[in-house]
């Protein structure tokens, strides 16, 4: 039996009383499922439309200033709100093309744990949280616990994600980095892309923060904080200095199985390409 | 009015609201749905298959439900409608399973098990010529071959060369994707079978599936519903629909439907030939071509169906735009297990033509030499002989549309600014089409007829098998008759052809349409305009073609004139790369044709816009892989295909060249815009990254594998 | 499930499914036929349509999506003013070849041009993006939709 949930707390009973799997905008269900003309998609099990609920669509800063996306947004919203981090906005607004883009939320796209994902990427530098809810209560933890691999969360079947939560940063960061390498150049699954993130001391001569993730290029999305620290308390001066170190270690941190040539040598001059530009201290502070 | 000034599309409104129906929108009351059993595997017998228990009504017809011959008559009769005990190819047809629901048809179909003795399949070029796994045909797994030679013995000419250079050079499979996916619906009228099918030639169909059931062509009526594109992919193709579902028809008595799905004609289709040809060029010790060899290899797949003629076509233009003192060619099919390849845009030629283009560029770098003004001093003209020993008959324009492309392109100066290797290049290809049918076969296989009727007190109406799918021929067709006949074209009636109807007029293939079918109409009409003139009505009138005397042709040796006429092309393409991640940006295009006199100047805009992205995919993102004799990338979210944001608005210009045997003067032209895009892309990005490019496709991880190759710098 | 929801201005219901997909109602329950299919996938864009006034492509939009909502198809919108004008400009500038993409061209061009009336072609190249066209190379579909733009008063 399919259901469908037109309030959160209906969504949430109907979830903990039938395990009923979630659908959201359904453009990674309703492909999977898909037999062709004319014939009804074929699900495992019960499936819950949650597409109705208006309460997981509104995007806001909470009470302490961390920014909350409902897990309904879908990519055309997050791409259009000016107080979304900017790879994130760049994330949301390369996925798909406009339809998809009107349909994919980013609840779905964490839930979905692809690898080619690309919401994921920005959201794990940014140190963003999943919210989990249930009739039982709710839970929280970093998107980047919450993905544990290939199509695997640690999403229990009662439970549905009600939000993203970004936590404050003072204008985020100094620099952000965001390329996206697609199939074509719209319409596009994601081959690789990379984030990376820098926040400067007040003087801006030191990293205070570094954040580097890459989605496309092992079973889930890769970041480590070993890397990172190997350029926080540095000297912008001595970005390029670091260039070969930390492509050296993030290189062991990414297992693309497919095109590994291709995916390790465009990741590091990407994080090349970054240090050398940001090493100047460039006007803009948005890169591609 | 010129006939070359636009007039609004007599398809485009319908098509543009919704109206038109393709075969999946029509209701066939009573019709049973149908799905194709396929083989799983690339090579082997088949054991056993267990069904299960099949409810009334629903039933797997198989080869043993075939009264008469168990062959699909395409240009060879070697590809089964159904295959019996052995299998070739993964997707080769072993039944289809027929009922009247869908849902419990699907639950029957995922129940029946195949069973198979699996032998080892030869998939690659190298693989089947090496007769992997043991040869599965004539001992050699050989389809097809044939030879050339012009001019000097090229043995002699590379005994005394200063030098010599040898190039290989490959092209992958291609994926049609044809907007809407094969389908067709076979069914009973008034005693008749009568076949509905998105196709490019209802003819061919015909002949190809009379004998399943001991027919005569004629007892079996087809009717092409509007096409979602086609591009040689709905040439022969839809035989293998319509042979089951005739068979089906006819045990079942009932109409039985059969629309692919995505995923399913993808894998499951025919596909451009991938190839490799290898070339051996003889130089002086100035740098001079003083011959060129070359050994151009075509992967057929496990049927010969059409390929003797698409490969033939490769070796008649192996030499492009060009002509040197000697030449010579061998050309060889090659069995493999896999689908069967077909008609593709610019059969068979498209493969040697960017081969060519790639080769001569090479030697230009090898020689230090500008690789333009290298290939200009190559240029074929106008009476010099082709590699089958036949003269070009009509003036070569190419030179004036060279100049044409370089002004719009900026190209001098691009190409002076953009050092290699700097991440940006522009790029430049000639190329060109021998129009209709090779040498003679128009009147000695072809043999078209058509008819163009006065209705007595009512309007004209044209008899031809010709279909439109896309390329705008209702329209072309229309135009030419109606300028004759000095009425306006809407008020000229030309269906959907019905084979019961109108008189076989030959294929909607070889871009053969305007310049061979518009001719017959257009002097049809001639003669029409005379009778009405003289005031008669309600008549017909029909003609034939008739080979132009003087050019002779051999059919067994190839020898002599192969085309009358050439569609001639120049593209250039200016590429950008992204050093770091390899990802190319195609900054501009600019071409120039020569299609004669273009019978509609925007018809004809959206051919080369249409063909020239098709081969710039065809070059960049369009891998298709086939893995132990499966296609990997079966879906279009994996098989790549250029979207409106990959290519930039291009220019398009023509030059006019009037074709003396062609209507208004024009000639072919839908193959030809597909010809060189591929070469001048190459060549642009194999300038921006400084390296030899030698295989297609490359999209950005084989782009950044050459970036990485330090012996292929150039 | 009884689904109720508007359909090209009309109140209508079916009993189905919730995630049936929305493109097998429109052209098996209704007859829409103007509304392709061309890959089931959400990659082809043929079988776009307007969900609430947003593009959507219809063989993912689980039915359940629509309830309460407004579906408009190439069937509502072909006699509008925007969308004569839009199929007028295709049908002139030569935008239209096999067709079987241009159903959802013209819907893509439509939601385009009722927020946008004046795009730039780097906008009408995006909003159509979704679009796949196999014969066209797109050249003559975006002059098109520029048209179209500058007949709009
Ligand atoms: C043509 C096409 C192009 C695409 N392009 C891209 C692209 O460029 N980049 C990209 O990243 N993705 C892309 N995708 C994949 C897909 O659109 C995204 O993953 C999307 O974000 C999924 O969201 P959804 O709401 O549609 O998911 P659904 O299909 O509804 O669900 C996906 C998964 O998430 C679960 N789920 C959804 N919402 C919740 C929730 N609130 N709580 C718990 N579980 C939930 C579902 O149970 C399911 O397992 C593309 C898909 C298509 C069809
Ligand atoms: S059929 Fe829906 S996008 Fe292709
Ligand atoms: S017109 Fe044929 S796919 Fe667009």
């Amino acid at each position: 039996m399919n259901y469908v949930a037109f309030s959160l707390k209906q969504a949430l009973e109907i979830r903990k009383a039938t395990k009923a799997r979630v659908m959201a905008g359904g453009t990674d269900l309703m492909v999977s499922a898909q037999r062709g003309e004319g014939m009804m998609p074929r699900f495992e099990g019960d499936m819950l439309l949650i597409s109705h609920v208006d309460e997981l669509r509104h995007i806001g800063f909470n009470a302490s200033g961390e920014l909350e996306i409902g897990a309904l947004c879908t990519s055309a919203q997050i791409a259009g709100d000016s107080r979304v981090p900017w790879a994130l906005r760049a994330a949301a607004s390369r996925m798909g093309a406009v339809a998809l883009r009107n349909c994919a939320t980013i609840g779905g796209n964490i839930a979905n744990a692809s690898p080619k994902g690309d919401l994921p990427g920005p959201l794990y530098a940014l140190d963003a949280r999943v919210r989990l809810l249930s009739v039982d209560g709710a839970e929280e933890m970093l998107v980047s616990d919450f993905i544990l691999g290939l199509k695997k969360t640690k999403l229990k079947d009662d439970q549905i994600i009600g939000a993203i939560i970004i936590p404050k940063m003072d204008e985020w960061f100094d620099y952000i980095f965001w390329h996206k390498i697609g199939t074509r150049r719209a319409n596009a699954i994601s081959k690789l892309t990379v984030t990376m993130a820098i926040k400067l001391d007040q003087q801006r001569k030191i990293v205070e923060d570094f954040r580097l993730s890459a989605t496309a290029c092992g079973a889930k999305t890769n970041r480590s904080r070993e890397v990172e620290s190997l350029v926080i308390g540095k000297k912008v001066q001595e970005l390029e200095d670091l260039v070969a170190p930390v492509q050296e270690a993030f290189d062991k941190v990414i297992s693309p199985r497919a095109m590994p040539v291709f995916r390790r040598t465009a990741t590091k001059n990407m994080i090349a390409d970054f240090f050398s530009r940001v090493a100047r201290l460039p006007e803009e502070r948005n890169m591609e | 009015m010129d006939i070359k000034d636009p007039i609004k599309r007599m398809d485009a409104l319908a098509k543009a609201r919704g109206e038109t129906k393709y075969l999946s929108d029509y209701r066939f009351e009573g019709a049973l749905y149908s799905r194709m059993l396929r083989s799983s595997i690339p090579r082997g017998r088949i054991v056993d298959i267990k069904l299960p228990a099949l409810p009334e009504g629903y039933r797997l017809i198989t080869y043993k439900d075939i009264p008469g011959k168990n062959a699909l008559q395409m240009i060879t009769a070697d590809w089964p409608c159904f295959a019996e005990t052995d299998v070739k190819f993964v997707g080769e047809t072993i039944g289809l399973l027929v009922g009247p629901d869908r849902e419990l048809l699907q639950k029957l179909f995922d129940q029946i098990e195949v069973e198979y003795e699996a032998q080892e399949p030869a998939i690659t070029i190298a693989e089947g010529l090496a007769c992997k796994g043991g040869a599965f045909l004539n001992g050699n797994n050989v389809h097809c071959s044939l030879s050339l030679q012009k001019g000097e013995d090229i043995e002699a000419v590379f005994s005394r060369a200063y030098r010599i250079v040898e190039q290989e050079i490959t092209t992958g499979f291609q994926e049609h994707v044809y907007l809407e996916t094969n389908a067709a619906v076979c069914t009973k009228e008034d005693g008749r079978f009568v076949i509905y099918a998105s196709a490019q030639c209802p003819f061919y169909i015909r002949k190809s599936v009379c004998g399943l059931l001991g027919l005569k062509p004629d007892d079996i009526i087809v009717r092409q519903t509007a096409t979602g594109g086609a591009f040689g992919g709905k040439e022969h193709f839809p035989d293998v629909l319509c042979g089951p579902l005739l068979v089906a028809c006819y045990v079942t008595g009932k109409p039985v439907r059969l629309v692919f799905g995505r995923e399913e004609d993808i894998a499951n289709s025919v596909k451009r030939h991938p190839s490799r040809v290898r070339f051996k060029t003889a130089l002086d010790k100035d740098g001079n071509i003083l011959g060129m060899d070359s050994e151009v290899v075509y992967n057929v797949g496990a049927y010969l169906a059409s390929s003797f003629v698409v490969l033939q076509r490769g070796c008649f233009h192996v030499t492009g735009c060009y002509s040197f003192p000697s030449e010579r060619t061998k050309g060889i099919g090659v069995a493999t297990n896999t689908y069967p390849s077909c008609a593709f845009r610019g059969f068979g030629a498209p493969q040697t033509l960017f081969a060519i283009e790639t080769h001569m560029n090479y030697l230009a770098s090898l020689l230090g030499k500008d690789p333009l003004e290298f290939k200009r001093r190559y240029l074929i003209k106008k009476g010099e002989l082709t590699i089958t020993s036949g003269p070009i008959i009509e003036d070569v324009k190419l030179v004036q549309m060279l100049e044409q492309v370089l002004k719009a392109s900026g190209y001098a100066e691009k190409s002076k600014a953009y050092a290699i290797g700097s991440g940006k290049g522009i790029g430049l290809a000639f190329y060109n089409h021998g129009g209709a049918f090779t040498g003679n076969g128009e009147s000695a296989i072809i043999k078209a007829h058509v008819k163009l009727v006065k209705h007595l007190g009512g309007p004209v109406e044209i008899l031809c098998g010709q279909t439109e799918m896309g390329q705008g021929f209702q329209t072309a067709l229309r135009k030419i008759a109606a300028q004759v006949l000095e009425i306006p074209p809407e008020t000229v009636i030309y269906d959907n052809p019905d084979t019961s109807r109108v008189p076989d007029s030959g294929p909607t293939a070889a871009s053969r349409s305007t310049m061979v079918v518009g001719n017959l109409v257009y002097k049809a009409a001639l003669d029409m305009k005379r009778r009405i003139d003289a005031g008669e009505d309600g008549f017909e009138v029909e003609t034939v073609y008739e080979h132009p005397e003087g050019y002779p042709w051999d059919q067994s040796t190839f020898q002599g004139v192969a085309y009358l006429g050439y569609g001639w092309g120049v593209c250039a393409v200016e590429v950008e790369i992204d050093k770091r991640t390899a990802e190319p940006v195609v900054k501009g295009i600019w071409t120039s044709h020569d299609v004669g006199h273009p019978i509609d100047e925007l018809i004809c805009h959206g051919q080369v816009n249409g063909g020239v992205v098709q081969g710039i995919g065809w070059a960049s993102t369009e891998l298709l892989q086939n893995i132990g004799g499966h296609f990997k990338q079966t879906s279009l979210s994996d098989y790549i295909i250029p979207t409106s944001m990959d290519t930039p608005t291009m220019s398009v210009e023509y030059v006019d060249n009037p074709y003396p045997w062609g209507p208004f003067g024009a000639k072919g032209m839908g193959e030809l815009t597909f010809n060189g895009s591929a070469a001048a892309y190459v060549d642009a990005v194999s300038r921006a990254i400084g390296k030899t490019i030698n295989a297609i496709p490359i999209p950005s991880e084989v782009i950044m594998d050459y970036m990485l190759d330090k012996e292929a710098s150039r | 499930m009884k689904i109720d929801f508007n359909l090209n201005g009309v109140q209508v219901s079916v009993d189905k499914d919730p995630l049936s997909r929305l493109i097998d109602v429109l052209r098996e329950d209704f007859g829409l036929t103007g509304t392709k299919e061309g890959c089931s996938e959400g990659e082809c864009g043929a079988c776009s349509v307007l969900l609430d006034g947003k593009l959507v492509t219809s063989c993912l939009v689980p039915l359940g999506s629509a309830i309460g909502s407004r579906v408009d198809t190439i069937e509502g919108i072909r006699d509008t003013k925007l969308g004569s004008i839009i199929i007028e400009s295709f049908a002139n500038g030569g935008a239209v070849q096999c067709g079987f993409c241009i159903p959802g061209m013209v819907i893509s061009a439509y939601c385009l041009l009722s927020s946008n009336p004046h795009p730039t072609e780097d906008e009408v190249r995006l909003a159509i993006s979704g679009n796949l066209c196999r014969c066209t190379g797109y050249d003559l579909i975006v002059s098109s939709i520029l048209d179209a733009s500058r007949r709009l008063a």
